[in-house]
């Protein structure tokens, strides 16, 4: 799309004329194509093709930022907005252009039999787990089935010689339908993201969907109290999700985070240990260098209940006086650089689901939450969302349950877990096995 | 950003094959950005989106393909391999383009790029230091700046040709209270459909000093009760419960899929008697407001609930027709990566005639939900929720002790008759809503009202 050694050479040429020091040029390329089909017909067919270019440089010891989507730009006004962002940015905030890591370790992210994958292949699909879904219950209505594919490549260019390039490629289908009865309507998905299309058996995602909107319908709120839960693997995943940020040094630093002098500490259950792993074969998150051009690397963050590494970017790792864990993204090409985990899970327990269930005797199985972007307080750690699931009494799950909250401290729940299952799976990033809780806060009746 | 002889054939190639319907969305959006952690500036960022998507439509077949390599010879290419998978009997020669012509809500006054940065810089300052001065329990601050100039082109295989230019501002404020070993936010947003010009008539010192005040409060406050019970929402942000509660069951995507509660109930009462409801994207200056919409529909004053009465929906092209409906100046995208749909702009509970002060006189027992967060809803079920960033109970009349932690939950169809008071203080606020065509500014906007019988969710 863009001749990018041409675009290279020009910027950096033109910022050390205008008093640039150490330069970066970062590009990213997407495509993506998908279908989404209702009842049984194609609905919706998207193509695209997008990227651009961001260009950072350190000016008077500070980092100026300037993005594009087009290169049929000025390349002087480039450098001159970059430098007028340098310029208003505080100096002790330092970030760094590095050479990058001696050696990379290499994952493979990229299935090339997805590229063959025809448009009429995930018309198919989609088609395949609409039908799955509707022919498993009377109850059930379409809303909608799609199946997406999509490629991007980032390269990386610095003045201190750092060139590095990675490609990837994903699939995702998702299957969203409702369940009906007696006024009562009940909306479910199921979603598959993966590059690996090849494992996926699209009607049993259909029927996943479907399953779970029938086995919600009829839900009633239970008395409010505190009760343990099992909170199911997407839901825990789900809520990690949302408290991610509290293991980034940057976070810690800045105060939005209470970790700060926990490390080494026992900050969770012993049997709670948490990883992020960039080299996971097909993982959503996988990579082999972070966008700073250091080199990816598996850690455990939470080993038997402690606290062993916050996550960091160059800049957080240069205040720790420690090395960078891989972990400096940015949020597209366009963003600065900040922090993110990579694959970030829960290790499975060795209970299956149901000796956990079983154990658990009397309380709740979580199922859904909703509400992470409002309902959760990501510095102090409390939480109260709208959640559904089931009862469970005498170690069974039995009816369903609806409109209620459940509230808790992110931090208190860490330390109240006492059983973790053994169904690890991943969303997207994060993964989780289901986890149960105690003295989780219900809100109902 | 593209001739109408570019434009003309790159619509003719896409409904090539027959379509109803095409339609270019072209952008080019200059941004700014700037965040400010206590007190100091961590980044600063500004850049071009700049890109063309193409929807072609024929009959209930949608295509919709995008690009930012906005060359002919590209778009051409992308048109006519959209064109591939929707076959129709349609034939089009030609297009005879005419200008969509409207007064502009608004005018700003001041650019975005004719204000230097360190005047921006220098503001947020006085916002961070404002809430540092509040209270020395204030230990963190972090304040956001974000501007955008917007300029688009809409053309259609019916000959529209619409341009639009959409100045946007926004500065976000929190203010984190920590007492050793807790903390709590406390955040605004205010926000403008206009340039600089709107931080003239804002008082930021005040703002910022509000939010330390929020922060500070909460810190004491005990864990919010769970349970039904009676809640008295506040004016402004806390008309994101009629957002989430019914506004997204009234857009159009939900409705012709039968996909929302309010299918099929027009005309019918499903609010209480003194209930209305408005979507008002004609606000001079508002945040949510907009001159045409992304469709290049004029934006207009639409009644949704008018007494407790559904009066209408809120209306894209392509799900009004499905429904038989017109397009009701509601079709939004975030950008050109997004195929347009119904959305809300400033959507808000009317005033009516109850006295604040009554209301809370006459509550025996309940909630004082002083300042809303976000929520979300499932349009399908109606299952709503939304967080409480600043609550008191009430009891006896009286507002009594601060609490935390409540998440209120409900059934959209279920709380709209269970609002039994509406006072007359009706104000807006700013906010940002997510939806399948990404994030679009928007305003919620209630007076003060009374929902009986709400669940509450607590950590007690």
């Amino acid at each position: 799309m863009m001749d990018i050694d041409a675009l290279k050479n020009q910027l950096f040429e033109k910022a050390h004329k205008k008093g640039f020091e150490d330069c970066e040029l970062y590009y990213s390329e997407n495509s993506h194509s998908s279908v989404s089909v209702y009842k049984g017909k194609p609905e919706k067919y998207q193509n695209s093709q997008s990227g651009g270019f961001c260009f950072r440089g350190l000016y008077n010891g500070r980092m100026g930022y300037y993005f594009s989507e087009t290169t049929d730009i000025d390349i002087d006004s480039v450098i001159d907005n970059a430098m007028a962002n340098a310029d208003i940015t505080d100096t002790d905030n330092k970030e760094f252009i590095s050479e990058g890591s001696k050696s990379y370790s290499s994952v493979k992210i990229y299935n090339a039999s997805l590229d063959a994958l025809s448009m009429e292949q995930k018309l198919e699909t989609a088609l395949e787990a609409e039908r799955a879904a509707l022919e498993y219950d009377k109850r059930i209505r379409p809303e909608r089935a799609a199946v997406s594919t999509g490629k991007t490549s980032v390269y990386i260019a610095n003045t201190r010689g750092l060139e590095l390039s990675e490609k990837r490629n994903y699939a995702s289908v998702s299957v969203s339908v409702m369940a009906e009865e007696n006024e009562n309507t009940k909306s479910k998905y199921e979603l598959f993201v993966g590059n690996d299309i090849e494992k996926l058996d699209p009607a049993r995602l259909g029927i996943t969907a479907a399953k779970k909107a029938v086995a919600a319908l009829g839900g009633t709120p239970v008395k409010s109290g505190s009760m343990k839960v099992i909170l199911s693997n997407e839901v825990f995943a789900d809520i990690l999700g949302c408290f991610l940020p509290v293991f980034y040094a940057e976070e810690v630093h800045k105060g939005f985070s209470i970790l700060k002098d926990k490390m080494g500490e026992k900050i969770a259950s012993d049997i709670l240990t948490i990883r992020d792993d960039p080299l996971i074969e097909g993982g959503f998150a996988s990579c082999s260098f972070d966008s700073e051009g250091t080199a990816a690397y598996s850690k455990n963050v939470i080993e038997n209940g402690v606290l062993r590494t916050l996550l960091y970017n160059l800049k957080s790792a240069a205040k720790d006086n420690v090395r960078s864990t891989g972990n400096g993204f940015k949020a597209g090409f366009k963003s600065a650089v900040m922090t993110s985990a990579t694959n970030f899970f829960v290790e499975k327990g060795n209970k299956t689901l149901d000796e956990v269930i079983k154990e658990t005797g009397e309380g709740l199985f979580i199922t859904d939450v909703a509400g992470l972007h409002s309902g959760a307080d990501r510095i102090s750690g409390d939480f109260s969302l709208a959640a559904e699931g089931f009862r469970i009494e005498n170690g069974d799950v039995t009816t369903p349950v609806d409109q209620i909250t459940i509230g808790g401290n992110f931090y208190d729940m860490l330390k109240n877990i006492t059983a973790i299952a053994d169904d690890l799976k991943f969303y997207a990033s994060i993964g989780s096995p289901s986890v149960a809780v105690k003295n989780i806060t219900v809100g109902g009746l | 950003m593209i001739s109408k002889k570019t434009a003309e054939a790159v619509l003719l190639c896409a409904v090539g094959r027959g379509a109803e319907f095409a339609e270019l969305f072209v952008e080019n959006n200059a941004k700014n950005s700037v965040s400010l952690v206590n007190g100091k500036v961590e980044s600063a960022n500004s850049g071009i989106d700049r890109g063309c998507g193409i929807r072609i439509i024929n009959k209930e077949r949608t295509v919709y393909v995008y690009t930012n390599n906005m060359s002919e010879d590209n778009l051409l290419k992308l048109a006519s391999e959209g064109a591939e998978a929707i076959h129709g009997n349609t034939r089009l020669k030609n297009i005879v383009f005419s200008a969509l012509e409207y007064d502009k809500l608004y005018t700003p006054a001041v650019m975005p790029d004719s204000v230097k940065k360190s005047d921006i810089v220098d503001m947020l300052k006085t916002g961070s230091n404002a809430a540092y001065g509040y209270n020395k329990l204030i230990t963190q601050t972090r304040m956001g700046y974000t501007d955008s100039c917007q300029n688009v082109i809409i053309a259609n295989t019916e000959g529209l040709w619409a341009e639009d230019e959409r100045v946007r501002t926004r500065i976000a404020v929190s203010a984190v209270a920590s007492n050793g070993s807790e903390k709590q936010t406390g955040y605004f947003g205010p926000g403008a459909l206009k340039g600089i010009e709107f931080y003239d008539n804002i008082n930021i010192e005040a703002i910022a000093g509000e939010a330390a005040r929020s922060a500070v409060t909460m810190l004491g406050a005990s864990n919010c009760p769970s349970g039904k019970m009676s809640v008295i929402m506040d004016n402004g942000f806390g008309g994101v419960i009629f957002h989430e509660a019914c506004g997204h069951g009234l857009e159009a995507a939900a409705i012709s899929k039968n996909a929302s509660v309010f299918a099929g109930k027009i005309g019918q009462k499903i609010a209480c008697e003194r209930l209305t409801a408005i979507d008002d994207g004609t606000i001079p200056g508002s945040w949510g407001s907009i001159n045409i919409d992304d469709e290049g529909v004029k934006s207009r004053k639409n009644i949704l609930i008018e007494n407790g009465i559904l009066k209408g929906y809120m209306t894209d092209r392509y799900n009004g027709r499905l429904i038989g409906m017109k397009p009701t100046g509601s079709s939004r995208r975030e950008s050109y990566k997004y195929m347009p749909v119904s959305r809300m702009t400033n959507t808000y509970i009317a005033a009516g005639t109850d006295k604040k002060e009554d209301i809370i006189a006459d509550t025996e027992y309940g909630i004082y939900a002083k300042y809303m967060g976000g929520g979300s809803v499932d349009p399908a079920s109606g299952d709503f929720n939304f967080a409480v960033n600043e609550a008191y109970m009430v009891r006896n009349g009286k507002i009594c002790e601060p609490v935390r932690g409540a998440t209120l939950i409900g059934k959209g169809s279920e709380v709209l008759l269970n609002i039994d008071r509406i006072s007359d203080n009706l104000a807006l606020a700013e906010g940002m809503c997510g939806a399948s065509s990404g994030s679009v500014p928007v305003c919620v906007g209630q007076p003060m009202i009374r929902v009986q019988n709400i669940t509450v969710g607590g950590r007690e």
